[in-house]
């Protein structure tokens, strides 16, 4: 089927759009993005997503292996010092060449000189991201020699002068109608260039004559091993077998990071790395410890030669990024590419705006800013902090932590603005904050408004309905005019808690803080009194904290003083009533999240985050546990037959509360109740806190979340039955799905509340 | 180690392998026995080359070089245009189907590497259940941190230009032999 031709003169070539210092360049590349690449992206990384879900649920070791991957790194950049020392006589002891360049320039000279020392054409070349980082292509050719890309993938982008979009598939933002008009426009030839077989029939059949060929075969590194200078070189084409076996000369480029202790413990990385490759092992993983053995490979009239061997390491900033305590953590990096291939956003996007020049993804941002400079991280903001890609990655890297702190440093970069100062000063953000941008400071301080808004309802929900004052709202603070802001309630959890009439009989079984966080406390208070009521039932003692800002906001617009500062009264108010014995109940999943995962950063304390991670739970994961526990059926308290949407659900969980593993015990108990649950898929609704409400991400926004709006309608298009209620628990997946199909939302504890028996 | 064992991991490499879209074949492990399906399985192929072994026995690459279509000694040349190539595997991996086949005497890193076909000879007691037992300094491990190893899963194979298409730069078909 043929895609419907597209104008792409419109939009802005990839390339013009790598580096993006400026917001408005990551805009444009984004608008370009959204135009061209989208479908192809998502098409594949999703498919990469699903095969590597299939395949981790089956390895029964899954966990054990990435802890013994994660410390086999942190042990290999720990000792990384030494560990070069004991490569260089590794590489040495087998006849081969280490060179350590500790510049991007000094490492292309090294190579340049390696390849004019042979007097080299032509250079056959696998992927090799580094190779980006370094503008290698750029030295080479720009001397007049041949380089011949030989993975199909980096074949397309050498063809289309573009960066790579993707770690494993860099060329993964094309599809076959594209790639076809691209080679049509490209190359004279007779050949058919329209099937997949075709187009790789083609392309394999040129870079045949450059492998027998080439003067000099080049190969990145996947991993290499100190005690042996064994590389690791993993593929699926066999372009980097012939690369490293065929020609006399081979040169393989790696950061330093990738050196590990020693062979033995390659064994573990293979394992991980088949997951990243469609669940299995690619076709082609070589362990080689060149110089090779035999001869090279020599057509006649080719002279035959001796083999070299060449290891290019290069610092470009990685021994920087080794001193920062938060940017170090990136050097653990495989490249497998699960944080990008779990990534709504850059499912939406790819890599050629959810990236740099050569690195992309939640990843990407620490990686350009270390072998960079900071400001080539500012693609980073299209992180959300949804946290899909932690339980993913197999060295267990907090990604997401990373992007944040990347962005108070951008924040603290920039020039701030009056507006600016003046919200912070209002708003009582940390002073080192204040230089975050406008917008950023109101979505930090929402709560702040959130009081006052709340205070003047009648007033306030005026004007978030009224349109002069949403333009108004956009050009100030970039709240987009298309979006409602929550409307705010007559009474807040706090006060609505106050007034609701005393429990019949105080519980025994229990005894619980509802903690009153922002969103419940000023917008949705009815989540927050039904959790109440529902867990009086099961017999918890029930109370109310404080509404606090918990610091979710601030630390996802990368304001980390503030967010500390927030993180700080929070511990202090709930630790009273861990005191008391009271488990926290907390009703919206990202403030959940803070306990259970964020805090770690933000709480100096690590035994304060031990007692609030193990003691904070959901409403539902708790409601679970009071039902389980006293030995009875979850009917014995609810009737299906009760509930104001009928019996049949559509569950949207959370993504901060997937990571957590808190989104299947609401399915569980809803299914054991007698709901009809059908799930979404969608690692995240597009909203992801402030995110969506930003005028400049709007569209991407809804373009993520057209994904769940479609799961939604095959629900209930599947089967018989119709329609089914929407029900989700975070507050911005609320509003997500309430704008996008213009229904009403529950929280499931709402639900559970109207199914109570009297 | 106890005959149920093995049985079931040669059962769990021939459908893992097959998956990977591998012909896998159980043959016997005599000179006689591998010829003849060696000569089945190049049965209208102009040419093809046989490297060396390790492990098995040199009269059963002696007897395949008798088959007539076999290039004896083969120039760079011919090897870049022959049909096929035929390999000892080093080992085998059950849980991923994959053969591993170790570099170093003649010929073998461009047999299993250069031709549309390539002929892998696997013998059954050289089967591992997972990838990591190939890094550990214990039984065949031992052996293999030392060699330089090719981990071949299925034939070459690529998504790049949109759908997956088997027979890229590496062979694009394998069959493997099971020697038993």
């Amino acid at each position: 089927m043929a895609a419907p031709a597209t104008s792409t003169s419109q939009y802005d070539a990839p390339r013009a759009v790598a580096i993006k210092r400026d917001k408005r360049t990551l805009l444009r590349a984004i608008r370009m993005a959204l135009g061209i690449e989208s479908a192809a992206v998502r098409r594949n990384t999703q498919t990469f997503n699903r095969n590597r879900y299939r395949e981790a649920a089956a390895l029964a070791d899954y966990d054990a292996l990435k802890d013994e991957a994660r410390a086999i790194k942190e042990r290999a950049i720990n000792n990384l010092p030494d560990l070069l020392i004991t490569l260089e006589g590794a590489v040495r002891a087998r006849g081969g060449q280490l060179y350590i360049a500790s510049t991007a320039a000094d490492a292309c000279r090294y190579i340049l000189g390696v390849c004019q020392a042979h007097n080299a054409k032509l250079v056959v070349k696998g992927k090799s991201i580094t190779s980006e980082e370094i503008r290698l292509n750029h030295t080479l050719q720009g001397a007049g020699i041949e380089v011949a890309e030989s993975d199909l993938a980096e074949f397309i982008l050498q063809v289309a002068d573009e960066q790579p979009s993707h770690n494993v598939a860099p060329a993964m933002h094309y599809s076959t109608e594209r790639i076809s008009a691209l080679f049509k426009r490209k190359f004279s030839t007779s050949e058919p260039l329209e099937t997949g077989e075709e187009l790789t029939k083609f392309a394999r059949e040129r870079l045949r004559q450059k492998f027998l060929n080439a003067d000099v075969g080049f190969t990145g590194a996947n991993l290499i091993a100190a005690d042996t200078g064994t590389l690791m070189l993993v593929e699926s084409e066999g372009n980097i077998r012939m690369s490293s076996v065929l020609p006399p000369v081979h040169i393989s480029l790696a950061g330093i990071e990738k050196v590990i202790p020693s062979r033995t413990e390659m064994g573990v990385f293979l394992e991980l790395l088949a997951l990243s490759f469609n669940g299995k092992l690619s076709s082609y993983t070589s362990f080689l410890s060149p110089p090779l053995d035999d001869a090279p490979f020599a057509l006649s009239g080719r002279p035959r030669k001796r083999r070299e061997f060449h290891l290019v390491l290069v610092d470009n900033g990685r021994r920087k990024m080794r001193q920062d305590p938060v940017l170090q953590e990136s050097l653990y990096c495989i490249r497998c590419s699960a944080c990008m291939n779990s990534c709504a956003n850059f499912q939406t996007v790819g890599g050629h705006a959810f990236g740099g020049e050569a690195y992309v993804g939640g990843i990407g941002g620490a990686w350009e800013a270390g072998t960079g400079t900071l400001e080539n991280a500012r693609f980073s903001d299209l992180c959300t902090g949804c946290s899909r890609c932690v339980n993913n990655c197999p060295v267990r890297i907090d990604i997401p932590w990373l992007n944040e702190v990347l962005r108070d440093r951008l924040n603290r970069a920039s020039a701030g603005s009056p507006l600016a100062s003046l919200l912070g000063v209002t708003a009582l953000v940390r002073g080192d904050d204040r230089r975050a941008s406008a917008q950023k400071i109101f979505f930090a301080n929402y709560h702040w408004y959130a009081k006052w808004g709340a205070r003047m309802h009648g007033l306030s929900n005026g004007m978030i309905r009224n349109g002069l004052a949403r333009r108004l709202m956009q050009a100030a603070v970039g709240v987009d005019a298309r979006r409602e802001l929550p409307p705010f309630p007559a009474r807040t959890l706090v006060r609505a808690a106050r007034e609701l009439s005393a429990p019949v009989r105080v519980g025994k079984r229990a005894k619980v803080v509802l903690f009153a966080d922002v969103y419940t406390n000023f917008g949705l208070p009815e989540r927050g009194i039904a959790t109440i009521k529902v867990l009086r039932a099961l017999g918890a003692d029930v109370v109310v904290s404080d509404a606090i800002p918990e610091g979710r906001a601030a630390l996802s617009q990368g304001m980390i003083a503030t967010a500390k500062k927030h993180a700080r009264h929070t511990a202090d108010a709930l630790l009273r009533y861990l005191d008391e014995g009271r488990d926290i109940i907390v009703v919206e999943p990202s403030a959940l999240a803070m306990f259970r995962r964020d805090y770690r950063h933000l709480l100096a304390d690590a035994t304060r985050f031990d007692l609030l991670r193990t003691r904070s739970f959901d409403p539902l994961e708790y409601a679970a546990r009071l039902i389980t526990s006293s030995g009875r059926p979850a009917n014995d308290w609810f009737d299906v037959a009760h509930s104001p949407v009928g019996p049949r659900l559509f569950l949207h969980s959370h993504c901060q509360q997937k990571t957590m593993g808190g989104a299947a015990p609401t399915e569980t108990l809803l299914r054991e109740i007698g709901f009809d649950v059908a799930t979404s898929d969608v690692e995240c609704c597009g909203m992801a806190g402030s995110f969506g409400y930003k005028k400049e991400y709007y569209e991407m926004s809804m373009a993520v979340a057209d994904d769940l709006y479609g799961q939604v309608q095959a629900a209930e298009a599947s089967g018989a039955g119709g329609v089914r209620a929407l029900v989700a628990s975070g507050t911005s997946c609320t509003e997500q799905l309430h704008s996008g199909l213009g229904r009403p939302v529950l929280h499931p504890i709402e639900l559970l509340a109207a199914i109570l028996k009297a | 180690m106890a005959a149920p064992a093995q049985t079931s991991l040669v059962d769990l490499f021939v459908a893992r392998a097959t998956e990977a879209a591998a012909k896998v074949e159980r043959i016997g492990r005599s000179a006689a026995d591998v010829r003849a399906a060696v000569t089945r399985a190049t049965d209208g192929l102009r040419s093809f080359v046989v490297a060396d072994g390790d492990h098995i026995p040199a009269e059963v690459f002696n007897s395949l070089r008798t088959i007539p279509r076999v290039i004896p000694k083969p120039t760079d040349d011919q090897l870049s245009t022959a049909d096929a190539g035929i390999t000892e595997a080093f080992a085998g991996v059950a849980r991923t189907g994959s053969i591993v086949i170790a570099m170093g005497p003649p010929l073998r890193s461009t047999a299993s590497l250069l031709m549309p076909l390539h002929i892998a000879l696997l013998p059954v007691d050289r089967i591992v259940l997972r990838p990591r037992e190939l890094f550990e300094p214990k039984g065949i491990g031992k052996e293999a941190l030392g060699r330089n190893l090719v981990f071949a899963t299925g034939p070459s194979a690529t998504a790049d230009m949109g759908p997956l298409v088997r027979g890229v730069h590496g062979p694009h078909r394998v069959h493997i032999l099971v020697l038993e």
